[in-house]
């Protein structure tokens, strides 16, 4: 059961509650800082559930049948092209990489550092409109779509669209351009983060859905440098075994 | 470099670079200016990279900073923030910062020249950039897009929106030596010398390109790299990034570069990049369509 929070609450009082609790605040106003180098408690390629199973709707079943069969027969780059070609995993699946990330905030940017491949995410909690977009780029899905942020007390909240459809959920489970990916992340103590994830696709899911994915603190590291495509023309894995 | 000045009865001598000033007056508004540039002797090498075809041109996309913009850290060594190059994309590197040509010898002359001729018949060589690979610490700066910079006493790093790319200056060896395996970017040691941050960037995976006509710096090359934030308190503050190439596989003797890179907070939020969903296809040439290199 998931503790109510205080939804409406001064800086001040967000500030003395979390240096209470041992939570580390940046310096400007307040701000929760969730910085540091993170790694998956527990490796898992699987987004699960925190109860019973995905919801798929008949729609979303096939497409998930689909892509098992291809699993089966080895055809990685007809459904899942992180795998075959490393295209970025995207959002939620970049936050199930089995490598470190780093997390930095700045300009009210919150960026995620991925040593797999050196991959890139961002939630903009700034508030700021968006850059000049003279290219139309906004235009396409991408595979981290955009990810529009705030801050409410200790909990970052993200919502993600214009998602491609060319990613996976995780290594199997499909999702449209029509998603929309909601999550809340907080320190639950200063070396754990979580990242609550809700599922929002009423093509391939009947209803919302959740997955709880939990990270501890890491010393901090410079990361090697990792390119996924020196791997898989090897003949290796895209992501590398643990 | 200035040679000398003398002080003749009623003009000034000044040679720079092998330039010689010749400052005639008492100065002030009724000086005259007198400036004798001698003959220019082109070695052969210098020749053949002068009869290469021209390179295209680079355009600048500075924009001006918002007035009401963050401002970066007072403090001259703290370089964190975002940052883009402001100045046109330099296609070739045809002379350093002192406006005198880069000092090819004929084995780095034609490796400029087999790269810039086979971009011109349309058969360019494969290079880390059109492959997707990080492509060294040169290029990765020079291209005009936005990157963050992120500064611990230990480890400075650079975070590209082009490539996605990394570039790590390491403040303490004893903390992070250099990796088992070499990489794309090199492996890059920095120190400070007064508020300038300098950085030697050496053991590269391979050889560099610096730029999109392929100006050669060999896997053994070294770049150092001098970095300092400048603020004129004009609401323009930027930094200054001087690299000299030292790489006697391919030239005389080092040479200099200098580019700057203009502080820019709204580009925090990066486009994304992704590469890999083009180059990575299976079912294309993994080289996208550029011919391998012949070896030198």
């Amino acid at each position: 059961m998931i503790k109510s929070r205080p939804r409406h609450v001064t800086g001040a009082v967000v500030a003395g509650a979390l240096l209470a609790a041992g939570i580390a605040i940046s310096a400007a106003a307040a701000t929760p800082d969730l910085q540091g180098v993170w790694k998956l408690a527990a490796p898992t390629k699987t987004l699960k559930p925190v109860s019973g199973s995905v919801p798929f709707t008949a729609q979303g079943r096939k497409q998930y049948e689909e892509n098992k069969r291809l699993q089966a027969k080895g055809d990685y780059d007809d459904y899942d092209i992180t795998l075959s070609r490393c295209n970025n995993a995207g959002v939620p699946r970049l936050m199930m990489t089995p490598e470190r990330f780093k997390i930095w905030q700045r300009f009210g940017i919150v960026t995620f550092d991925f040593e797999w491949n050196r991959a890139l995410r961002q939630i903009d909690a700034s508030g700021q409109p968006p850059r000049e977009d003279m290219l139309g780029r906004a235009l396409a899905t991408t595979m981290t779509g955009t990810s529009k942020g705030h801050w409410e007390g200790d909990t970052l909240v993200a919502e993600t669209t214009n998602l491609s459809d060319r990613t996976l959920l995780d290594d199997l489970v499909p999702h449209t351009q029509d998603i929309k990916v909601i999550e809340h992340l907080r320190l639950v103590d200063p070396d754990t983060l979580e990242d609550r994830i809700t599922i929002d696709d009423s093509a391939y899911f009947k209803r919302p859905w959740d997955a709880v994915l939990t990270y501890k603190r890491q010393p901090a590291a410079v990361f090697p440098e990792d390119v996924c495509l020196d791997r898989v023309q090897a003949h290796q894995a895209a992501f590398p075994s643990r | 470099m200035m040679t000398e000045f003398v002080w003749r009865s009623g003009f000034k001598r000044l040679v720079l670079a092998g330039v010689t000033v010749l400052a005639l007056g008492a100065g002030g508004a009724g000086a005259q200016i007198l400036v004798i540039q001698p003959p220019i002797v082109l070695t052969p090498a210098d020749t053949l990279v002068s009869e290469l075809p021209p390179p295209q041109p680079g355009v600048s996309n500075a924009t001006p900073l918002a007035a009401d913009a963050p401002m970066p850290s007072a403090d001259p060594r703290d370089l964190g923030g975002t940052w883009i190059h402001d100045q046109a994309l330099a296609f070739r590197m045809q002379r350093d910062m002192y406006g005198v040509l880069v000092p090819y010898n004929m084995d780095g002359a034609k490796v400029l020249e087999r790269r810039v001729v086979s971009l011109n018949k349309g058969a360019p060589y494969t290079n880390a950039s059109a492959t997707c690979r990080p492509p060294g610490p040169q290029w990765q700066r020079d291209l005009n897009m936005p990157f963050q910079i992120f500064q611990s006493p230990d480890v400075i790093e650079f975070v590209f929106e082009e490539y996605h790319g990394r570039w790590y200056v390491i403040m303490d060896p004893a903390k992070a030596p250099p990796p088992r395996q070499k990489e794309y970017m090199g492996y890059s040691v920095g120190h400070w010398s007064g508020d300038t941050l300098v950085v030697e960037s050496s053991g590269f995976k391979q050889a560099l390109w610096m730029d999109v006509d392929g100006t050669p710096v060999s896997a053994n090359g070294k770049l150092i790299q001098r970095i300092r934030k400048v603020d004129n308190a004009d609401h323009a503050p930027f930094l200054e990034i001087e690299t000299t190439v030292v790489d006697p596989t391919y030239y005389t003797r080092p040479w200099t570069v200098v580019r700057t890179f203009a502080w820019q907070p709204a580009l925090t939020s990066f486009s994304e990049y992704n590469c890999e969903e083009q180059i990575g296809d299976p079912t294309v040439d993994a080289d996208a369509g550029l011919i391998p290199e012949p070896k030198d």
